[in-house]
């Protein structure tokens, strides 16, 4: 009778618990991908005689979008949701932009860009909205919301086609072997966008909406609001990831599948990168290291001279037995 | 919320809605398909009937998978891999005669499914993941069993009985496999409402713990509910296989969102504990005859998505509005 493990009476007094517990506890799971994706870039550094600045540059700027995307469903499932629409939003914007920006010089360009980081922010919000106040759960929202956002697509773009200014793409996603400017937006997104953010008020109402919606609003938070706010910045993360599609591939491609696929990495990355699907709890950080893991796995097995078809097979078991292994590491935490 | 303060005689009209959603959506059906055949009157002749439950057919099959998994709070992204792999191994197989053919289709919705109700019962991986990964696992045994020598490579030739049961008429404006689709259904209407499992379904999805303290081997009803899932996929797969003659990879990707949408337009809460199939039936009939009206307006794919995506969101908007059934 005894045995449940949530009875109430008695609790003893939490102890506090040191700093390497805490950070442990935190981010323990964040150091764990980072370790998995230094083995894994390791294992390619050896596969490859010349591996140097062109090899990175490909690995980074070939996996932005997906980090990018990562980032807005992370934003969201901490939040307490679950967005499938982040894919089409992102071949949205990578259509819109690619029209707009065919044969344009770099300061229009730039500023196109940012109009349409606008757009998605606000079409994004608007999506938040409409969950808020519809109170139809977001997974239904969102799945709507992706078949509108993919036929705005179509409409903005019939086939793929579009352009971009090279100068503007040699800022975003660098030369062929430069490395460093697609690193150097990532980590400036996560320094300057998401810890800010994280830290402020709104930061801790989003995880505290995610953690427990009621508690939250008992506790004075407009939960609402939050929420949608929550909407917007994963809108601005997806409408990054469309412009940064743009640019590394020179043009617009408006086929839906490409976006439904996207939402599913994202959504695979999230996990894999500790943000757990019940809301409330992880970091950015994890899935951008989870969508490098995803996106190295192909690379690697064709290094191996494999089929690359089985990367399907591998990325598949790899999610599910990671996530295994994470319920079994988080159980006795749980029932302490 | 809002349905304490509004005044009795709405209350009960709602609350009748709430207790009997297929009369609404019923209406939204009957109106809609008056929509459809003003505009195409070809729907109103027996052909028309026809094509409609048809096509819908395998739709409620494949939504039936979603109806069980999201009765216990899952969902199942895996089914249309499953019903493609199915298909093709139907398929490749046909040679062995239909029996073994039809027998390895099948087992291989039973292997998917075991794996995915034990990923998902006994390891507590969460259903989305799982079956997300199951999908993707699945996709790259099809293609490798594709490419150069493997086990799906060979020529494919499509099982004459299949043709027949899933695109024959048995009279006038009934097709074949409108006899399989009643089999189902009254099964799972019947199961889900009358027999322990059913019950046990709803229970799980209502409220885990409490089930678990109630001493319901949860892992085992969410076992049977994978099971039956994938089963439903496969033989939805084989359907569409049927109807379109052919066999393809990636044949039925496109109806994944459907068949969810047709579970939620149906009333079934993906929050898990209520719903049931007969919704589904009418939700996955809505959205054929809307694909339907969107063809026969003659307009460009791209406007056809949007106002798909727009009426799903009205459907499902109305419902939570009707039911007061809001997600917490």
């Amino acid at each position: 009778m005894s045995s449940t493990p949530r009875a109430v009476a008695a609790t003893p007094l939490p102890r506090p618990s040191g700093r390497a517990t805490r950070f442990r506890r935190r981010q323990g799971w964040v150091v764990g991908v980072a370790l998995l994706l230094g083995v894994l870039i390791f294992w390619r550094y050896s596969q490859i005689p010349a591996f140097g600045p062109f090899e990175i540059r490909g690995i980074v700027a070939g996996t932005m979008t997906l980090a990018l995307l990562a980032m807005a469903q992370s934003v969201i499932v901490i939040s307490g949701g679950i967005d499938l629409s982040v894919g089409a939003m992102m071949v949205l914007a990578n259509c819109i932009a690619a029209r707009l920006m065919l044969e344009q010089d770099l300061g229009p360009v730039v500023l196109i860009a940012l109009a349409v980081v606008a757009v998605a922010m606000v079409l994004s919000g608007l999506i938040g909205t409409i969950a808020v106040v519809s109170g139809v759960p977001d997974i239904v929202v969102t799945l709507a919301a992706s078949f509108v956002l993919s036929g705005l697509a179509l409409i903005v773009l019939d086939s793929p086609g579009g352009g971009t200014n090279p100068r503007f793409q040699q800022l975003l996603v660098g030369g062929f072997d430069e490395p460093l400017p697609a690193t150097l937006w990532l980590a400036a997104l996560l320094l300057l966008i998401w810890l800010p953010f994280k830290r402020s008020r709104l930061g801790i109402a989003t995880y505290a909406v995610g953690s427990d919606r009621a508690a939250a609003f008992l506790s004075g938070v407009r939960v609402g609001r939050t929420r949608v706010i929550a909407y917007v910045l994963a809108g601005f993360f997806s409408g990054m990831a469309g412009i940064v599609t743009t640019a590394f591939t020179g043009s617009g491609e408006p086929r839906a599948s490409i976006g439904a696929t996207a939402t599913l990495t994202s959504v695979a990355a999230v996990v894999l990168g500790g943000v757990a699907l019940l809301g409330g709890s992880g970091t950015l950080l994890g899935p951008v290291l989870a969508a490098f893991c995803l996106s190295l796995i192909p690379a690697l097995m064709l290094g191996l001279g494999w089929d690359p078809n089985y990367a399907e097979v591998a990325r598949g078991i790899i999610i599910i037995v990671v996530v295994m292994i994470g319920g079994l590491v988080q159980i006795p935490r749980r029932s302490r | 919320m809002s349905a304490a303060t509004a005044d009795p005689a709405v209350t009960r009209w709602r609350q009748a809605l709430v207790d009997r959603p297929a009369i609404a959506l019923g209406g939204v059906l009957v109106v809609l398909y008056v929509v459809t055949g003003l505009v195409e009157p070809n729907l109103f002749s027996a052909n028309g009937v026809r094509s409609t439950l048809l096509l819908a057919c395998p739709l409620a099959i494949l939504a039936a998978s979603q109806t069980l998994c999201m009765l216990t709070g899952g969902i199942d992204l895996s089914t249309v891999m499953t019903a493609n792999f199915a298909a093709y191994v139907a398929a490749n197989q046909s040679g062995q005669g239909p029996v073994v053919a039809l027998g390895l289709a099948l087992a291989v919705g039973l292997a998917v499914g075991t794996v995915n109700g034990i990923g998902v019962g006994v390891f507590k991986v969460n259903p989305l993941i799982m079956t997300l990964g199951m999908a993707s696992v699945l996709l790259g045994v099809v293609t490798v069993g594709l490419v150069g020598d493997g086990f799906l490579s060979g020529s494919t030739r499509l099982l004459p009985v299949l043709r027949t049961v899933a695109s024959g008429t048995l009279f006038g404006p009934i097709p074949n496999n409108l006899v399989l689709w009643a089999l189902v259904a009254a099964a799972l209407i019947f199961g889900l409402a009358r027999t322990g499992l059913g019950r046990a379904i709803y229970a799980v999805g209502d409220n885990p713990v409490a089930c678990r303290l109630a001493g319901v081997r949860i892992w085992q009803v969410l076992l049977a509910v994978y099971v039956m899932s994938a089963l439903l996929a496969s033989l939805a797969g084989l359907l569409f296989s049927g109807i379109s003659g052919s066999v393809g990879p990636d044949q039925t990707n496109a109806y994944l969102l459907p068949s969810v949408a047709a579970a939620v337009i149906g009333g079934t809460s993906i929050l898990g504990g209520v719903g049931g199939y007969t919704g589904t039936i009418l939700g996955a009939l809505i959205l054929t005859v809307l694909n339907r009206l969107l063809l026969a307006l003659d307009t460009t794919e791209a406007f056809r998505q949007i106002l798909y995506g727009l009426i799903v969101l009205a459907l499902a908007w109305v419902y939570v509005r009707i039911t007061g059934q809001r997600g917490t």
